[in-house]
């Protein structure tokens, strides 16, 4: 069950034929996405939406 | 919660991927939220610099990233983390094989000098592109791609070569975080 198994960070650049040399392996690519996702799974704390609204408050107000 | 705003809307979606980010920097959940605040904050108050249709994604990320710059030359006592003390703190609960691959990634990510730590991580893990890394980063592509290769000759030497062998866990962690997460929301972030 590893979505990302198949993406290459070096997907923005594919150099044909070559590996590129900042190429990194999938492990650690994979590692990486996987800690970075992580994080993104995580209710975002109510602090972030108190602040947002309050933005939008005082966007309405004036 | 709808929010009419639509430029708000959007930061809000990208809420989770600022935090993501603000952590792979400096290692610290609640440091990595001020800086999210921050970076919420200076967006809204800069919104105009926006140009619709560009890449918001990377934007947040610049005043992000500048944020922890200007921060970290405020507290250069800080500045590094050589024992990724604070990256410990990541693991949260080191119950299985996956938290700790995990704990040992952030550990040793942190231990990376912040020019490499922030290439490697843009490229391969936020899904931007080697030039909006650059753009980000305000470097040359060519500068991000040979910060990134040292960075994975780092890594590759704190993980392991073992780290290739070793099988990537089963379990779905997309689906385990509600069990895993629960030690983040209870940090506060500082008051400013």
């Amino acid at each position: 069950m590893i979505m990302s198994d198949k993406i290459k960070p070096d997907q923005a650049n594919p150099a044909p034929g070559e590996a590129a040399p900042e190429q990194v392996p999938d492990w650690l690519g994979n590692r990486l996405r996987r800690m970075f996702n992580d994080v993104m799974q995580e209710p975002v704390p109510d602090e972030f939406k108190a602040l947002l609204k309050q933005l939008e408050d005082k966007e309405r107000g004036s | 919660m709808a929010g009419s705003d639509p430029f708000l809307d959007q930061i809000t979606a990208l809420l989770p991927a600022l935090r993501a980010f603000g952590r792979s920097l400096c290692g610290d959940p609640a440091r990595a939220d001020d800086l999210v605040q921050d970076t919420v904050l200076k967006a809204w108050t800069n919104r105009q610099q926006f140009q619709t249709g560009s890449n918001l994604k990377a934007w947040l990320f610049t005043i992000l990233r500048n944020c922890y710059y200007s921060e970290l030359r405020h507290r250069k006592f800080e500045v590094e983390d050589p024992d990724g003390i604070s990256a410990s703190q990541l693991a949260v609960s080191p119950d299985h094989d996956a938290k700790l691959q995990l704990r040992d990634m952030s550990r040793a990510l942190q231990q990376l000098p912040i020019d490499q730590r922030e290439a490697l991580v843009l490229v391969c893990a936020t899904g931007l592109s080697y030039e909006e890394a650059a753009a980000v980063c305000q470097v040359a592509v060519g500068t991000i791609k040979s910060r990134i290769a040292r960075a994975r000759d780092r890594l590759v030497e704190l993980l392991g070569d073992d780290a290739a062998q070793v099988v990537e866990p089963g379990s779905p962690l997309g689906q385990v975080d509600s069990t895993t997460t629960t030690g983040h929301t209870t940090r506060r972030t500082r008051a400013s």
